[in-house]
């Protein structure tokens, strides 16, 4: 068994050593065609996070009746925190409001200095669970809230909801159409890529085959020799991602790298496709006799 | 030479049995009929001009092709029986030689006899000892850090008499295999093709060369459109020393066509002769 391994390294690393210049063009080629993969799956991962940022931002306001009394409010206050979507609710007193008003206009705040009385109402700010940040989640909770006796509004911007969710759902089909050909392409390259070494090694297999070794034999070390091309294809990818995204934060600042648990996801990836795509390229020969 | 015995396929003195075999090509019939065994041991050549279905007839005994009609039994292997996972079995029990080497030539001339031991398990330090003195036989030992683009014809030939032989083969077959050589080189290969025979390896040899081969008192099988012609032994003349020079001056005449060769070895074979 062992001597079948060391066989079988020996032989992926001899073909490598002898033949640099095809294993590069390869390596080339396959880095390019991973690198396309890895700006998409970099692309998706920034506008994922970008979502799920917009979506932890996600507050509802109760606005409550001038008139309601403090153990009404007491009540309100154990109902709305009662409902499985809620994670947490904050009193926000007409005066805190007020304060809070006044911060946000800075400079311009002396235009309240003309005000007789505080207009705006006492409110709850509503934090809603992490699994109920969703637009329909909030569509049922508020609609759950609203008729509550004391309660005069409930906000929680339905209109940027309700065109954020058809963006996101426009946005993951794109991603999914743009993502099934990107992925299909380096498939195909890859395979291709591969089977330029098989033929360029065809005669190799036929005289493998005539001195007697088995297709386990002839196999491997084509696979391993795959899987070893498609992983320094990753690397290299990888390294030319990060280099693209270095450049483009001039364009988006935002823009993050994967972290070193995805990068990892996406290596041994790259290595299972490469050793697919040497089994695929290899079969038709193996059915020689 | 033994009888075909289809009763008994598996005859211990028999190492190939050739029964009735017919291989066809779409319309054209590439072998019609043929029947031979080979016996442990034995020297055969089989002769005829190209197009008379020799190699089809080789790629038929190592399984590369199977008959149409008819069996070709191989030790324990039977052509109407084989399995494809059994092939590389039989390869190994089959020591092949071609016109062409079929070297590899990514891989010095000692890796190139050693892979066919790597791939049967063979432990390193037994392959080693094997390699050497198989490459001792054929007189390459001082070449096998050498790739195989480096030798000559004949020392490439001679790589791949070794690598057919690594394995300790019941038979060698070798398809044309002074095809592409001088016949100095020629000459060089067909007896170390007799010492391995010698030696208890038996060889099945084709060839389109009648005249190369036909004063060494070996069984010849003459193979012609498809069909057995003859299958007879020849005489012996002179010792191998003669045989070999015959053979030279042969070639020679066939070459120039000249007429003063063909006397003087005439004479020379005369006065040997007379001693």
């Amino acid at each position: 068994m062992l001597r079948r391994i060391f066989y079988i390294i020996d032989e992926a690393l001899l073909t490598v050593k002898r033949h640099k210049g095809l294993t590069s063009i390869s390596i080339v080629i396959m880095s390019l065609s991973l690198l396309m993969l890895a700006v998409f799956l970099l692309a998706t991962d920034n506008v994922l996070k970008l979502v799920s940022e917009a979506q932890n931002e996600m507050k509802m306001y109760v606005y409550l009746d001038d008139g309601v009394s403090q153990t009404q409010a007491q009540d309100l206050y154990q109902k709305i925190l009662q409902e499985p979507e809620v994670s947490e609710v904050q009193f926000v007193s007409k005066d805190e409001a007020m304060e809070d008003f006044r911060q946000q206009l800075g400079d311009d705040s002396d235009l309240l200095g003309t005000l007789r009385a505080n207009p705006l109402p006492n409110s709850f700010l509503v934090t809603p669970r992490e699994e109920s940040k969703t637009r329909d989640a909030m569509v049922s909770l508020a609609e759950r809230i609203q008729p509550l006796p004391g309660v005069e509004e409930v906000r929680y911007g339905r209109e940027f909801l309700d065109r954020f969710a058809k963006v996101l759902k426009a946005l993951y089909f794109v991603n999914g159409v743009v993502g099934f050909i990107v992925i299909l392409s380096a498939l195909f390259i890859i395979s291709n890529a591969v089977r330029l070494t098989v033929i360029s090694r065809r005669k190799t297999i036929e005289i493998l085959k005539l001195v007697g070794a088995t297709n386990g034999y002839i196999l491997a070390p084509f696979i391993i020799e795959g899987a070893f091309q498609a992983g320094v294809a990753a690397v290299l990818s990888l390294g030319l991602l990060w280099c693209v995204a270095v450049l483009s934060r001039n364009v988006i600042p935002d823009i993050t790298f994967f972290s070193t648990q995805k990068a990892a996801v996406y290596l041994l990836t790259c290595v299972v496709i490469g050793s697919i795509g040497s089994g695929l390229a290899l079969r038709r020969m193996l059915k020689m006799r | 030479m033994t009888e075909p015995n289809p009763q008994n396929p598996r005859d211990e003195r028999t190492v190939i049995g050739v029964y009735h075999l017919t291989r066809e090509y779409g319309d054209r019939q590439a072998l019609e009929d043929v029947s031979f065994t080979i016996a442990n041991g034995e020297f055969v050549f089989m002769v005829g001009p190209s197009g008379a279905g020799k190699s089809t007839l080789l790629r038929m005994i190592y399984m590369d092709e199977y008959p149409t009609s008819g069996q070709v039994v191989v030790g324990p292997f039977v052509s109407t029986r084989m399995k494809r996972r059994d092939i590389p079995f039989l390869r190994r029990r089959v020591g092949i030689v071609f016109q062409d080497y079929k070297l590899l030539d990514d891989r010095t001339v000692f890796d190139n006899v050693a892979i066919c031991m790597r791939i049967t398990g063979a432990s390193p330090f037994t392959i080693k000892r094997r390699v050497a003195t198989l490459l001792n036989d054929v007189g390459l030992h001082h070449k096998q850090r050498q790739m195989p683009q480096s030798l000559s014809g004949g020392e490439q030939q001679r790589v791949a008499i070794a690598r057919a032989l690594v394995n300790h083969p019941s038979i060698l077959l070798a398809d044309e295999p002074t095809g592409n050589l001088d016949p100095d080189s020629a000459e060089d290969i067909l007896r170390l093709l007799f010492k391995i025979n010698s030696a208890g390896t038996a060889v099945l040899m084709a060839t389109h060369d009648h005249s190369f081969v036909k004063n060494f008192g070996q069984r010849i099988l003459h193979l012609r459109d498809g069909k057995v012609l003859e299958d007879h032994r020849t005489g012996l003349v002179g010792n191998m020393g003669d045989r070999l020079e015959a053979v030279r001056l042969e070639r020679e005449r066939q070459r120039r066509g000249d007429h003063e060769i063909r006397r003087r070895r005439a004479d020379e074979l005369s006065t040997r002769k007379s001693d």
